[in-house]
């Protein structure tokens, strides 16, 4: 290594990613805290120093309120939906013999490749209630479609469901590779001692799959909040009446629509504060259950 | 193989062929829909019965979709390349030496890759704006360079390539950037095939930061300008709609299917990021 000159070179390689993260990433997150502490509205010269009325003014409005409920509902909604139904269908898939068992994945994999914005587009037109592909159905049938993105009782399931049909393949595939992980001839032995399907699954599967399902838990959680951007944006723009916005639908509300800057700031830095909780909590389950698994 | 009792595997087949067809049909339904004339737009049939480009031609005319996508081509491009480029150089540096403050750095690219973006955005746009780059495709390309994912991805890889090859290519007379082009890079080609096509699909299906960094059709994306399209032009008009939804999602289920397995499987590794 000697004409390498290694006391630099490391150095120069690494600098671009360094340098730009520091710059992109790093330097943001400082700023926001300061943003937060500030009155701007992104044109005016001064940026008078207002301390935490920006976080009061948040706190105060019936849209955090709102956004904050609602950020709970799409985390707990996620569970079911996002973290336990993958693993039903990827046992089920696995359970499957293998050449059908790849093609199963395909097809569940396709709306994980598809862009989120194509998906709410599309989901847009099939429940549409006049003009929408299931209401044409139910119509033969001599029924009506309800007009589920304009009920406040049913708009935010509705966006909680389409996110659910979206990420459901990509969740399946990553227990199907904790599955796949899990040596077979744990299961044949089991079942020579006289073990019968209920019990394999029982005392064998799912012990092993616990870390996995608990990675799955939270990455789903913490992306339950960016995740649903798209679909609220698209389809209903956090309405009718707040019923479907969330924490990070009102940050854009505040910073890119009514140029609240401090007001967004704010918000960013109460979200942050849920997220860094999320990932304490994470790390502190993680820790026991991946001993759990080891013993 | 253990085989599961015949009752089980039936239900197992049930359940597949159910989630497998509310996959599916969303998907073929507008598709099938994209290719419908007007008058059976609102046909139960899903496929058309006289099927028609017109629904495409509209998607053209009526907005500058085809520029949305080369926008989305031309950014994807320059960035998936700059941040496999980028991420290679540092994963590089990160197995080959050992020098001060190495770890901490390691960690410092591993702590960005847990920021999201989320928390970001507001200076992010600020600068952006104060830069001069909103509305370029400077915005949509240089801030997103550095991709820790990438950077931790291919760290992996090196860590486990063959010692021998490199020392032997030393011996030979090779200094450390011919080393990383014509040794590591050749033999990491699956590596680095997957991890390009997976940074390809996170950048063109992006919506948030073109959304909020792009205005005109100057940079705007395809997935932005699928929005525009939703809320302005023919929010209503369902055969053409679909037909832009096809064009912003065909590119990536080709990808795919040209390289299949590999994606799926670096996909599980790209999920281990958080």
């Amino acid at each position: 290594m000697g004409r390498d000159r290694p006391s630099l070179t490391p150095y120069i390689y690494l600098s671009p990613v360094i340098v730009l993260s520091g710059i992109f990433v790093y330097w943001p997150l400082i700023y926001t805290f300061y943003l937060a502490l500030v009155k701007w509205n992104l044109i005016a010269a001064r940026r008078p120093f207002v301390g935490l009325d920006n976080f009061h003014g948040v706190f105060t409005s019936s849209l955090f309120a709102d956004a904050t409920w609602n950020t709970f509902l799409y985390i707990f909604g996620a569970i079911p939906l996002k973290v336990l139904l993958p693993l039903a269908v990827a046992v089920c898939v696995w359970m499957c013999a293998p050449r059908m068992a790849g093609i199963y994945k395909t097809m569940i994999f396709l709306p994980v490749l598809a862009s989120f914005a194509a998906v709410a587009v599309i989901w847009l037109w099939l429940l549409n209630p006049i003009a929408g592909y299931f209401n044409i159905l139910l119509h033969k049938v001599g029924l009506a479609m309800p007009n589920l993105l304009f009920d406040t009782r049913y708009a935010l399931a509705t966006v909680l469901g389409v996110s659910a049909w979206k990420i459901l393949g990509f969740n399946t595939l990553l227990y199907l590779a904790g599955l796949t992980a899990i040596n077979r001839d744990y299961a044949e032995a089991m079942r020579i001692d006289g073990a019968n399907d209920r019990q394999i699954f029982r005392y064998l599967i799912w012990p092993l799959l616990t870390p996995t399902t608990m990675f799955v838990l939270i990455t789903t959680v913490i992306f339950s909040v960016q995740q649903v951007f798209t679909p609220i944006d698209m389809m209903t723009k956090g309405g009718p009446s707040n019923a479907t916005t969330n924490l990070f639908y009102m940050v854009y509300q505040l910073a890119f629509q009514t140029f609240n800057i401090g007001h967004g700031a704010a918000a960013t830095v109460t979200l942050f504060g849920l997220l860094m909780t999320i990932t304490v909590v994470k790390f502190r389950l993680l820790d026991r259950f991946v001993k759990y698994a080891d013993r | 193989m253990i085989r599961f009792s015949t009752p089980w595997t039936a239900a197992a087949h049930v359940v597949c062929i159910v989630v497998s067809l509310t996959m599916l049909l969303p998907l073929l339904l507008a598709f099938g829909a994209s290719f419908k004339p007007d008058n059976e737009v609102n046909a139960a049939l899903p496929w058309p019965t006289a099927p028609t480009l017109a629904n495409y031609v509209r998607v053209f005319e009526e907005l500058p979709f085809a520029r949305y996508l080369w926008n989305s081509l031309v950014t994807t491009t320059l960035r998936v390349t700059g941040q496999v480029a980028l991420a290679a150089l540092a994963a590089y540096a990160f197995t080959r030496w050992q020098f001060r403050g190495r770890d901490m750095l390691f960690l410092a690219v591993l702590g960005a890759m847990m920021i999201p973006h989320s928390l970001t955005m507001v200076p992010l746009y600020i600068m952006m704006a104060q830069l001069g780059w909103f509305d370029t495709y400077l915005a949509l390309v240089i801030p997103n360079l550095a991709a820790p994912f990438a950077v931790f991805f291919l760290r992996q890889h090196m860590m486990s390539f063959p010692k021998e090859l490199i020392d032997s290519a030393e011996l030979d007379g090779a200094g450390s950037l011919r080393v990383l082009w014509s040794v590591m890079v050749p033999n990491l080609r699956p590596a680095l095939a997957a991890l390009s096509i997976i940074l390809f699909l996170e950048c063109w299906n992006e919506y948030f930061w073109p959304l909020i960094v792009t205005e005109s059709a100057a940079s705007m994306t395809a997935q932005v300008g699928l929005r525009k399209f939703l809320n302005e032009e023919l929010g209503n008009e369902y055969g053409p709609l679909m037909a832009a939804a096809t064009l912003v999602c065909l590119p990536v289920i080709v990808l795919f299917f040209l390289a299949q397995r590999r994606v799926m499987e670096t996909f599980v590794a790209s999920g281990l990021k958080g």
